[in-house]
């Protein structure tokens, strides 16, 4: 709790900030803001685990470690910021304040114990990203992109609201507790109100995370936005909304796995093939970014899927493996686009030669995202599949094995551009800033880190 | 009872004057019309506070908001894009599905449910504030961050950049 109050605050300082035009202090006391939240939950981690304030919110091992990647993910990503929201416009203590709020709102949605709180968590980080979807207010993409988002955001929200309402009308309850003892207290006698409920929230929850049929949002969103916001979009608000995903499913619907688990699949099966088969079209890395992006959320599915003791960190390990590579595929993404005024392939062209360090860290993040043994990104999909392999769902590893070689294909086009691929003419070589080289440096460690060794993060549940 | 259905009748009758007008400012109009028989609805079931706050936000603030904009925009035939009857189609018999479901699930539930029935006066403000404000109190108090977030979401889309001016 002390981590929510502390960012929300900081939202607050940063607006006053702004006001005294103190530029200079905003990225530092973002930063110093963030790290004192990392202690506040790193500080919960020793402590019991109980409902807080009439059982609105709980910090369980769960809700710290996920919030904790989420702090952790949104400090790196405010790095790469320097210098990035001064060339969209003047004011940048509103942006700054407006990604603490939303990242307010993902600790919230992780720590959720009562559907109000998913609710109202779910909409400070969605509102905050709508607008935040829009700042480039010349830019046509930019402002369909916020639109879009809205006008989804505002539906599936609908979708969301609708389904709290009828498990509501059938168990008189917000309260997750409450929700569980009555599955548990009446097995036999379910009201149908219980079941469509459940609908509702699978149909939400699946706008939130990207999953088609409900992902034709996503790719407009993502490259229409200001590279740094997708990737804020596609990695803290992905991973939060998982968070949310898996703890409804696991703690309250698990007892009712034979009605939803054939809806899932079909989502999960679509999912994996829409998202890879649209990212192997792109020729814009920024869109295949977005489609692959599509893609991962069906892997992460396979852990609500397939409940179990392991769900949590194989989810958790597939959340760190995926986002910390995006955030070097998204960064890389800005210092291109910045020097060759280009997001498409081409523009990757001979990179290899003229920036070593950055071909080096976005090849690491690509084969991660590729799945490739001794990355991070390997272990998450070993894991994820093995929890699919314990409940014998044999022909979704077969399709899901068929993706993950779609999906080398397309990373690998990437670094076939990078390393085998000479620059145009006129394209003249860039120095990589020093705060990119320490976010990617880091990332690249981090990556290697989990592929080679796991146990450090399976440990933590 | 009586009045109920009909109340109910008029509900539903203004909500598909509202889809099936041509003329959008006539339609928002109807929209009007439906919000209110909601507002008498809620006063029926003895629920004051939604009934206030659906007469002030969603009948005044909201429809008039619209109203607006429609004005603004100047819809006419030549502006309206025009819809593929396999697009109609889709989108008749997904609606219809959803209605199944949901009709599906509330078919089934038994009235002498206690939430149906449930404490009749459970809908006065005064009953409400002090459930908002004693067991609701967290998701209150975290409300006032979206409502800032809102806010200086609109200022900044809205405000002139200096650079620009």
């Amino acid at each position: 709790m002390a981590a929510i109050i502390t960012l929300s605050l900081l939202g607050i300082v940063l607006l006053y900030i702004g006001l005294y035009k103190a530029k200079k202090a905003l990225l530092p006391t973002t930063l110093i803001g963030l790290l004192v939240a990392l202690g506040f939950e790193i500080c919960d981690w020793g402590k019991e685990a109980v409902p807080l304030f009439h059982g609105m919110v709980i910090f369980d091992h769960f809700a710290l470690s996920f919030s904790i990647l989420c702090i952790l993910l949104t400090a790196l990503i405010l790095l790469l910021s320097k210098a990035y929201f001064s060339a969209i416009s003047t004011n940048i203590a509103e942006y700054y304040c407006l990604i603490v709020f939303s990242l307010t709102g993902a600790l919230l949605v992780n720590a959720y114990h009562n559907f109000a709180i998913l609710f109202i968590g779910i909409e400070i980080m969605s509102v905050a990203l709508y607008i935040l979807a829009g700042i480039r207010r010349k830019d046509l993409y930019s402002n369909e992109a916020s639109l879009k988002y809205f006008i989804m955001g505002a539906f599936s929200t609908g979708f969301l609201l609708f389904g709290i309402t009828l498990l509501y009308g059938a168990t008189g309850t917000f309260d997750l507790s409450g929700l569980r003892q009555y599955v548990v207290d009446t097995p036999q006698g379910i009201s149908p109100l219980f079941y469509a409920g459940i609908l509702f929230m699978l149909v939400g929850l699946c706008f939130k995370v990207g999953a088609a049929p409900f992902h034709f949002w996503v790719p407009d969103v993502y490259d229409g936005s200001p590279i740094l916001i997708t990737t804020y979009m596609s990695t803290v608000v992905k991973v939060a909304s998982f968070a949310a995903f898996l703890r409804l499913f696991d703690y309250v619907f698990a007892a009712l796995n034979d009605f939803w688990t054939p809806i899932l699949l079909a989502v999960i099966v679509i999912t994996l093939f829409v998202g890879n088969i649209s990212a192997l079209m792109q020729t814009s890395f920024k869109r295949m970014l977005a489609y692959s992006s599509v893609a991962h959320a069906g892997y992460m599915l396979f852990a609500i899927l397939s409940l179990g003791a392991n769900s949590a960190s194989g989810i958790f390990v597939y959340a760190v493996a995926y986002s910390l590579s995006s955030v070097v595929g998204f960064g890389t993404l800005i210092l291109v686009k910045k020097y060759n005024g280009s997001d498409q392939f081409i523009a990757f062209n001979g990179l290899g030669k003229s920036n070593p360090l950055l071909a080096v860290t976005l090849t690491l993040a690509m084969l991660s995202l590729a799945g490739i043994p001794l990355t991070a990104g390997f272990i998450g999909k070993f894991m994820m599949f093995t929890t699919a392999m314990n409940d014998y769902h044999i022909t979704l590893l077969l399709l899901a094995a068929v993706n993950a070689i779609i999906g080398v294909f397309y990373y690998l086009r990437v670094i076939v551009h990078m390393y085998f691929k000479s620059a145009e003419e006129g394209t003249t070589p860039f120095v990589m800033p020093l705060n990119f080289k320490m976010v990617f440096v880091i990332a690249a460690i981090l990556t290697l880190a989990v592929g080679i060794y796991p146990q450090c993060l399976i440990g933590l549940f | 009872m009586t009045i109920f259905y009909f109340v109910a009748f008029l509900s539903i009758f203004f909500a598909l004057m509202t889809i099936f007008t041509k003329n959008p400012v006539h339609s928002v109009l109807y929209l009007v019309i439906t919000f209110f028989t909601f507002t008498i609805h809620y006063i029926l079931l003895n629920a004051q506070f939604l009934a206030v706050v659906n007469f002030i936000v969603y009948m005044g603030a909201i429809m008039v908001l619209f109203l607006f904009v429609l004005m603004l925009l100047n819809l006419n035939k030549d502006t309206e894009p025009m819809k593929s009857n396999l697009v109609k189609i889709m989108g008749t018999i997904a609606g219809m599905c959803l209605i199944a479901t949901v009709l599906g699930a509330l078919k089934v539930i038994e009235t002498n449910n206690g939430f149906v029935t449930g404490n009749t006066d459970f809908g006065l403000v005064k009953n409400l504030g002090k459930i908002l404000f004693d067991e609701f109190l967290l998701p209150f108090e975290l409300s006032s961050i979206l409502l800032l977030t809102a806010m200086v979401g609109a200022i900044l889309l809205a405000k002139k950049d200096k650079k620009e001016a």
